[in-house]
């Protein structure tokens, strides 16, 4: 018996698809129970999320013969009417092996070396351990599946870094203030991304945020949304005396925060510095501003080629990662294979 | 066995320096974004050794080894090692041994001039209780000036990626800039009580007939010492001076000190007994 895999993923199938053979948590126990009953897998875990569907199964069958049924199985267990061809994939030992522990590790996800997969496969197999749908084989593997993930994680730079402009900023904050803690947002224009990145921040432990917004609703309902206080439009530039990071995103065609309206306010912030970061395009912030001590400011264009630049280092990470798996994936066929002896 | 002098001992502490400034110069351009304990490692080895030589020279003057100028020098720098290793520990300091070392490298083999060390009599002239904590304490005080002047380093080049939008600032594992600020002040204000300290105990310790004392180099070149670093944490504390310009001051003072130290004390007669 040899572990095998089928499924969609985000690399072959699009979301109207995908949908179609997705598993709900409540009815994952029963659509193994069911798989088990054809005699298709005498282990088996189902993975499912938004940007895969796949089961996990130690067939009794041929390995080829396993995939081609499992296939079937999926299809029929969905009631799927449709044409499907390359969209479902399947693999048998190693490649199987391989494609776990590269899930696992976030190398195939849709944002590389992302961690939140890693969460979601350790649910899925413990909700097929828990039913008893799990072996000694699915164990061992999806064990050393997520030993390889933490290795991965903390032996390369795969999950280093910010790949979206929202943490972007984040991790610049975070190489500016010791503390999120200790400092407030300042949210000009409640546009979407501001919102995000605001959230971000927040997320991250920033104190409290304040919006200001052209029509003053919106700007109420924001900071009601994110725990924090509306701002008079007209009275932004006096909250430069007390924020520490401030994300602008209006749609004003002109700057709207200069050199000379911030200079006398950076007096009275005695040497704290200040984030600033600018969203918006056209420009809402005079790049002259940065010219003052303690300022950095950001715009779209620097966040966005932090988060490329770091994009850039997980990629180049891949072969390395691709290494590690290879080798573990050999140890674990070695050592089944001595079992077996 | 013969060998195997304090002297020896400290050779081989600037070898390991010197690795670790290699080190350095890799980790620098990689631009320190693994956090690893090679660097940490080289230097601790690097202080358990000096920490042997001052000791065996020690021993065999039965005083606290700081009566000539190799001595000086060497005590500095290991309570500059010293104070690197120890900061290193807290989250993400660990870069710096990097900085530190370059600075115990090159200050390390200009101690080892034979010059500075010349042969004691059977007691050291420069003794007793007072004369050691006025030695200890004022080379204590250039040690965390030093490490304040390292912090400042790291300080002014992670503020100055981050400014002019370098990726590196983001991808290095230095601390936040507003840490590495707090450290240097905190660090220059330790080295000022130090100062302080072995200043007064200075002011304490007998003058020697016939030698003038006010208008002595060293003493002259302390009272301004003291005097910089008073304006550098009073501008900073009580009147608004940038964290860049205070960084950059401190680096320049201890830049001053160092580079002026030696010769100070070479044209001090009360330092040169």
């Amino acid at each position: 018996m040899s572990v095998v895999v089928i499924g969609l993923s985000h690399r072959t199938s699009r979301v109207e698809l995908r949908e179609r053979f997705a598993f709900t948590n409540e009815k994952i126990p029963q659509a193994l129970q069911a798989l088990r009953d054809a005699g298709l897998a005498a282990e088996a875990t189902i993975l499912s999320t938004c940007n895969r569907v796949e089961i996990y199964a130690v067939t009794p069958l041929a390995p080829a013969a396993g995939v081609a049924e499992l296939k079937k199985f999926l299809v029929a267990h969905h009631a799927f009417d449709g044409e499907v061809g390359d969209e479902i994939y399947g693999f048998a030992e190693p490649q199987s092996l391989h494609h776990l522990f590269k899930v696992a590790s976030g190398l195939d996800s849709m944002v590389i070396g992302e961690t939140e997969i890693f969460g979601q496969l350790k649910e899925a197999y413990e909700l097929a351990f828990t039913h008893k749908h799990t072996g000694a084989r699915l164990n061992r593997a999806f064990q050393r599946a997520f030993n390889v993930a933490k290795h991965i994680r903390t032996e390369t730079n795969i999950q280093r870094g910010s790949v979206s402009v929202m943490s972007a900023a984040v991790e610049l904050a975070e190489k500016i203030f010791t503390s999120l803690n200790e400092h407030e947002v300042l949210v000009i224009g409640a546009g979407e991304t501001s919102e995000k990145t605001a959230r971000a921040l927040l997320s991250r432990g920033a104190r409290s945020v304040a919006v200001t917004n052209r029509s003053p609703e919106r700007a109420v309902a924001l900071a009601a949304e994110l725990g924090g206080r509306a701002v008079p439009f007209e009275q932004w530039p006096e909250e430069f005396v007390r924020i520490d990071i401030a994300i602008s995103s209006t749609s004003a065609n002109t700057h709207i925060l200069d050199r000379a309206t911030l200079e006398p306010l950076m007096r009275r912030r005695k040497n704290r510095p200040l984030l600033l970061i600018d969203i918006a395009v056209p420009r809402d912030i005079d790049p002259a501003v940065n010219e003052l001590e303690n300022i950095y400011l950001y715009n779209v264009d620097d966040l966005q080629s932090v988060a490329d630049d770091y994009l850039k280092l997980r990629l180049d990470e891949v072969a390395h990662c691709e290494k590690i798996i290879a080798e573990r994936v050999t140890a674990l066929l070695n050592q089944q294979n001595l079992r077996r002896e | 066995m013969a060998w195997f002098t304090d002297r020896n001992y400290f050779l081989l502490a600037v070898i390991l320096y010197g690795l670790s400034t290699l080190y350095s110069v890799f980790l620098w351009r990689k631009g320190f974004r693994r956090d690893e304990w090679v660097n940490y490692l080289l230097l601790a080895f690097g202080v358990a050794l000096h920490t042997l030589a001052m000791t065996k020279r020690g021993l065999t003057l039965q005083t606290c080894p700081v009566n000539n100028l190799y001595e000086a020098t060497t005590f500095l720098l290991w309570a500059l090692g010293l104070a690197s290793l120890v900061y290193a520990l807290m989250p993400r300091f660990k870069f710096l041994c990097a900085f530190a070392s370059p600075l115990l490298f090159t200050v390390g083999i200009f101690a080892l001039m034979p010059s500075l060390d010349p042969p004691h009599g059977p007691k050291p002239e420069f003794s007793g209780a007072l004369r050691s904590l006025h030695a200890a304490t004022i080379l204590q005080s250039y040690g965390a000036f030093g490490l304040g002047a390292v912090a400042a380093g790291m300080f002014l080049m992670q503020q100055h990626n981050l400014k002019f939008h370098k990726l590196r600032a983001v991808l290095s594992l230095l601390p936040s800039i507003q840490r590495l600020e707090l450290i240097t002040f905190r660090l220059v204000a330790v080295g000022f009580v130090l100062l302080t300290i072995g200043l007064v105990a200075g002011w304490q310790l007998p003058r020697p007939a016939g030698k003038p004392y006010f208008s002595d180099t060293k003493v002259v070149w302390s009272a301004l010492l003291w005097l910089v670093y008073l304006e550098l944490l009073v501008a900073r504390q009580f009147f608004g001076r940038s964290n860049r310009k205070f960084a950059t001051g401190v680096l320049i003072a201890f830049a001053l000190l160092i580079l002026t130290f030696w010769i100070t004390n070479l044209y001090s007669a009360l330092h040169q007994p």
